[in-house]
């Protein structure tokens, strides 16, 4: 994998390509970007079919490892890869042991081991055996395991803890990337943790940096231990952090940020030189019946919500599409209207559509980004969509608004319900 | 000839020699659709997760929304500001509603059936609702579908009170007259009567012979598929459409397994709909030429071949049995995938027979097609007496 910075401006914002993948030799990812979120190695709600649809050109996947371990055995008897295997040839794919927005049960480590909560349940992964599972799955790209599920409020013993195990870790990846042919045709990424103790955090950039030859990028964790956490979290106690560690890291290395983040804090990561975000926003928002509405047109000041809660009583009869002028799919052919009863009714298809619309959308936002980085006025752009995002009061709070069976991300429904009218046929 | 425009034209391009199977086309006003045809249930304006784009490329032409459902959510109300559900759901092809009726009997405990209609608690707010045949049609014709149901007078196809089945029965005929007279869109939409009479000989053939006189574009054959034994099954079928008009369109309702497409076809019907195919695929079942495969079964754990090597859809060309193994009722995209799958293969179904029966081959058709559903050669006694009471019969290999 090669990344490329194309452009930087007087500040720390970028626009980069990588590109060079061994699997997916066509392709050129532009950055910022945010990837798109799997479960099960599809992109959560759309299969290959429909999301070509979406997305005529290559796209980067974001694989956390719990909700795809399941994969293994056929991974194994098929030999080729994940994109493969779940269809998605073509596509960049990024493996992390596990999203940063999964809602997971604090504690059980143990010595040299992090818990991987998958659809089976708890299983306890080394450094060793998660690289194993990389030379099965033969992503793009492969994040290090580290023990990352740490919130900004923690305490120290365990943040120690953290930083001590993760610079482990990555000791142990890195010698059996070297090691290993299979693993050489992925990048390997660095996991910064502890970004809430500004000592510890830097001991750990420090010590990723050690191996910055054997390194595709790194990425920044230790953010948030869940979704609601990193919805509540507020962007001036988040932008600090981006820009310090912005200042430890050297320029020309990819920086990922993991988790659920709003437009907001997105920018400001972007402000600070990050490339990358894990498509868990656009994800949630549509599993909880919101469509994502930015305004992208900075001489116009809309006063309609940026983010529209399609649950609403209130667009039962508005036959609108979500946004006017949006191309997507969804937008194209079906109104307001006609997704709010989908939710009304639990239909799959709300998902769906809310899915086409808010990964159209989200890679929208990173495109108009990457305009205004590349016309120097990114600045504005970020004022213009903050503002945006302040003016809508509501952000995503606590689980109130979600609907019973659709829970927190990325958990599905466990059990396809059959309704009762289908019992119509014997 | 008739000179003015009707909501229904049904032509027979092709009668098979042997059989009663029939091809044709059912020019509907919003599609051209050809029969025998499959169609698949989108109860509540929506197929189960597919885009209307996914079901125009699957060669869908019809499908069915469910009046009680619609009615509920999104209500008339929203129906008839959107312009019907057409414009509401973004299908440009034919649909099909039931009457209601079915769902309240099946769904509801306290349904009170009387003369007037069916009583019955909303479950939604727990007031007391009245479903007419005049309400019935009134929300058919607001959700606009191409084709409508009369309401009937449903009862348990295992019920065995002669009395009340034939009371439902003849109220049925009763409640057609008022459906008829209800219908303000007659031009554009044509109510199916329904034959009914539960598995009783001759009130069915009663009820078949009522809705015969009654100026109408097709006839519907219900209160079947509902846990009866196949032995009771079929004779009904034939029964029904060896009494019904020739030249207008006949529809089985609830049925949907391959077999009984395949019999039925050859009993003469030219309609069909079944949520089976679309249910089953959430448990992770797909449809194949020899039955069903499981999916969630251990042996496909690694293996790599498509669902069905020879099916051209979508899935099968892009996904294997392993990785739908391994996500198979857990994710959505799964329900989707074998969704799609299993659409494709009732829609081959169904093309496969219309073209044997304007080949003239369409027996050989049969013999090959039980072949391979029962590749043991057990052919159970209902197929093989069904089959040779319309001349097919079928040999083991």
């Amino acid at each position: 994998m090669r990344f490329t910075i194309k452009q930087a401006t007087s500040g720390s914002e970028r626009i980069g390509t990588f590109t060079g993948f061994i699997k997916s030799p066509g392709a050129v990812i532009e950055t910022p970007t945010s990837a798109l979120f799997t479960q099960g190695g599809s992109v959560t709600h759309i299969t290959s079919e429909v999301l070509s649809k979406i997305f005529t050109t290559p796209k980067l996947l974001w694989v956390p490892l719990s909700n795809s371990y399941q994969l293994e055995t056929g991974l194994k008897a098929q030999g080729q890869g994940i994109a493969k295997f779940a269809g998605l040839s073509g596509h960049v794919t990024s493996i992390t042991p596990h999203s940063a927005s999964e809602v997971t049960p604090v504690g059980h480590f143990e010595h040299g081991k992090v818990p991987l909560w998958t659809k089976n349940g708890k299983k306890m992964i080394t450094a060793d055996s998660y690289m194993d599972l990389m030379e099965v799955f033969q992503p793009d790209i492969i994040l290090a395991i580290a023990d990352s599920r740490t919130s900004l409020g923690e305490g120290y013993k365990r943040i120690l803890k953290s930083v001590d195990r993760t610079c482990g870790f990555l000791e142990k990846c890195v010698d059996r990337y070297k090691g290993s042919k299979t693993l050489q045709t992925s990048s390997l990424i660095g996991v910064i943790v502890a970004a809430g103790v500004p000592s510890k955090c830097d001991e750990c950039i420090t010590h990723i940096l050690k191996y910055k030859d054997s390194l595709g990028g790194v990425a920044l964790a230790g953010l948030t231990d869940g979704t609601e956490e990193s919805l509540k979290l507020v962007n001036d106690k988040i932008e600090g952090i981006f820009a310090r560690v912005n200042t430890k890291l050297p320029k020309n290395l990819l920086r990922i940020v993991e988790g659920c983040w709003n437009p907001a804090v997105v920018l400001s990561a972007i402000e600070n030189g990050f490339d990358v975000f894990d498509g868990s926003y656009p994800l949630k928002l549509s599993n909880v019946g919101h469509a994502l509405a930015l305004n992208f047109d900075l001489n116009q000041n809309d006063s309609e919500p940026c983010i529209l809660d399609l649950n609403d009583e209130r667009y039962k009869e508005d036959f609108r599409p979500v946004l006017a002028g949006c191309e997507c799919l969804a937008c194209k052919k079906h109104t307001r209207a006609y997704i709010r009863h989908l939710l009304n009714t639990r239909e799959m298809l709300s998902s769906v559509l809310l899915s086409i619309h808010n990964l159209h959308h989200f890679d929208q936002f990173f495109k108009h980004a990457r305009h205004h980085i590349a016309s120097n006025t990114f600045k504005l752009y970020k004022q213009h969509i903050t503002k945006q995002y302040e003016a809508y009061k509501q952000p995503l709070t606590n689980g109130v608004n979600e609907h019973k069976g659709k829970t927190a991300l990325p958990q599905v429904t466990k059990k396809l319900k059959v309704s009762d009218e289908e019992m119509h046929c014997s | 000839m008739n000179v003015t425009p009707k909501a229904l034209l049904f032509h027979l391009n092709a009668e098979c020699n042997t059989t009663r199977a029939r091809a044709g086309i059912m020019k509907l006003p919003h599609y051209d659709v050809k029969t025998p045809v499959f169609m698949p249930v989108g109860t509540q304006g929506t197929m189960k997760g597919l885009l209307p784009d996914q079901l125009e490329s699957l060669d869908c032409e019809i499908i069915l929304g469910n009046t009680y459902h619609l009615g509920n959510r999104p209500g008339t109300e929203v129906l008839r500001k959107a312009g019907g559900l057409h414009n509401f759901m973004g299908w440009n092809r034919a649909l099909l509603t039931d009457s209601g009726g079915f769902q309240m009997v099946s769904l509801l405990k306290l349904a009170e059936i009387t003369e007037e209609g069916v009583k019955f608690r909303s479950p939604y707010d727990d007031s007391e609702i009245m479903l007419t045949p005049e309400k019935s049609i009134e929300i058919q014709n607001c959700i606009g579908a191409d084709i409508i149901m009369q309401l009937d007078d449903v009862v348990q196809t295992t019920f065995q009170d002669y009395d009340r089945i034939k009371e439902a029965t003849e109220r049925t005929s009763r409640w057609l007259d008022r459906c008829l007279s209800a219908h303000n869109r007659p031009l554009e939409q044509s109510i199916f009567p329904i034959v009914q009479g539960l598995l009783d000989k001759e009130l069915r053939e009663k009820s078949a012979r009522d809705h015969l006189t009654k100026d109408v574009n097709g006839f519907a054959i219900g209160g079947l598929s509902g846990g009866e034994a196949k032995d009771d099954f079929w004779p009904m079928v034939r029964l029904g459409t060896g009494i019904l008009d020739k030249n207008k369109p006949r529809y089985l309702m609830g049925v949907g397994l391959a077999i009984d497409l395949v019999v039925c076809v050859a009993l003469g019907i030219d309609m069909f709909d079944c949520v089976f195919p679309t249910r089953t695929a959430r448990f992770g079942c797909a449809l194949v030429p020899k039955g069903q495969l499981n999916l969630k079964q251990k042996q496909y754990q690694t293996d790599l071949n498509p669902i069905d090597e020879n099916c051209p859809c979508s899935t099968c060309k892009t996904y294997t049995r392993a990785y739908l193994h391994s996500i198979v009722t857990v994710e959505t995209v799964a329900c989707h995938l074998i969704s799609i799958h299993n659409i494709a293969y009732q829609m081959q179904l169904m093309r496969s027979m219309r073209e044997n029966i304007e080949n003239q081959t369409f027996p050989q058709f049969v013999q090959e097609f039980v072949n391979a559903y029962y590749p043991d050669a057990n052919y159970p006694d209902w197929v093989i007496n069904s089959l040779s009471s319309v001349g097919i019969n079928i040999v083991k290999p």
